[in-house]
Parts: C-alpha cells; structure tokens; sequence
C-alpha cells in the first residue's frame, strides 16, 4: 500500500498530541505493531515539540507533519519555517541543549534516532528546519 | 493531571495522561508547589495511568530530583509500561531514580 499526507498546523503546544493522534491514525492503516506505533508517536512529539520550543522558540508560525507509506516503509517529515539551527551536528549531540533552563534534557535527536530507522535533519538559519525520518513498518 | 497524597516525610503523586511539553510545564509548577513543604524527604512518582511520555517528561522528572536532592530527599517512580520504561533507560533515568514495581498502594 502507498499512501501520503500532509498536515499544517499552528506551532502551539497543545497540537503536539494533536500531530501525535493524527500520526497514529495514519500508520493504523497499514496494521503496525503497538511497538511501532510507540516508537514513530515518541520521534514525531520530539521533531513537534523541537520546531515550536526552538524553530519558533514562543513566536506564531506553522508546522508541517508529512507522512507517505511506500511499501513496508514510513517517512515522516516535520518541517517548521522558523529560526533554523546554525550548527546541526552540535544540536544533535546527546544532552546538547541550547534551552536548560526549560528543563530541556537534549536528548530529543537522540529518541528520534533509537526510535527511527534513519534520521536526516536539513536546516538554514533564519528560513527553518525540515527533519526526515525513515521506519520500517515490518520487522 | 495530578493527584498527591501524603504519608509521612513521604509524597506520592499519581500522575496519568500523556506527559509531553504542553503538559510537563504544568506538572512541573504543580509539583514544585508541592515540595514546598520541606519536610517531604521522599517524592514518589506512580506512572500506572501515564499513556506516552517523551524527553520533555524526562526534563521534568531531572527538574524534581534536582529539588529533592538538593533537601537532600529522594525519587522514586513506579507502575512503568514499558514504552515509559524503555524512555527511562534510554534516558538513564534509572541511574538517579529508584525503580519499584507495582504502584504505590502496594510499597
């Protein structure tokens, strides 16, 4: 089965379950594991929750949730238009964080990359960050 | 969504939904008003109800047992299904938080 969507909604808080139910009712489509469903609904609230906390940082703007079935593979896609990150390689390090005092752990990257079978993050500063995850939906 | 009981120098807070970024600030100013009372030495977490949690539930779990340490108190977290449990080992949650099984009606 093939299959695509996109979702836009507004960088608030209270659309990262939103993005994570919609995610979930995507994937049941295509009769994942609950362990699978798990893992894809943890990597897409740390990409959600990375595009408003730090893309648009407490300012308005619009995240984009895309996600296309091919086959036994998922690709999931969270993309926000808003700061960007100067230095990708330092923002993905464990326990990095640009935000302690939130009480940010800096261990977002580092789920998506346990959870997910591969992770690519693309980001200019100032135009935003698209963050591309790959799962495979049979073990 | 939170409810606490008290016994002893003991806090129990029974926590329940799914604790993301959105809900984690609330729970943090929640439960920090609870620490207030210095004389709680042992906060307890019970996860029995928690459905999803993400590094943003891990931040306010860290933020807690730096609370309690610095009183020199302690955390303890229980009823862990295994998505929440496997967040808490990758996170090395475990190294700081002392792990029970069952819920805390039963310790």
């Amino acid at each position: 089965m093939n299959n695509r969507m996109e979702l836009r909604f507004d960088a608030l808080a209270e659309n990262e379950a939103f993005s994570r139910m919609v995610i979930s009712a995507f994937l049941v489509q295509v009769n994942p594991t609950m362990s699978v469903v798990s893992e894809v609904r943890t990597a897409v609230s740390e990409a959600v929750t990375n595009a408003i906390v730090h893309g648009y940082a407490g300012t308005t703007g619009t995240v984009v949730l895309r996600a296309q079935i091919e086959g036994n593979q998922a690709v999931i896609e969270v993309e926000d238009y808003g700061c960007g990150i100067a230095d990708v390689q330092k923002a993905m390090q464990p326990f990095y964080t640009s935000h302690p005092e939130q009480e940010r752990t800096g261990i977002g990257f580092s789920l998506m990359q346990s959870f997910m079978d591969g992770v690519s993050v693309t980001s200019s500063p100032g135009s935003g960050t698209l963050v591309r995850m790959t799962k495979r939906l049979e073990a | 969504m939170l409810e606490s009981r008290r016994t002893g120098d003991r806090l129990c807070v029974h926590l329940s939904g799914e604790i993301d970024h959105c809900v984690a600030a609330s729970l943090r100013g929640e439960i920090e008003s609870l620490l207030r009372d210095p004389t709680v030495k042992s906060l307890w977490l019970d996860f029995s109800d928690v459905t999803f949690m993400d590094s943003s539930g891990v931040g306010m779990i860290i933020g807690r047992y730096k609370t309690m340490k610095a009183r020199g108190g302690s955390v303890h977290a229980c009823g862990l299904h295994p998505p929440v449990d496997r967040l808490f080992h990758l996170a090395g949650l475990h190294r700081i938080i002392a792990i029970a099984g069952g819920d805390t009606e039963h310790e």
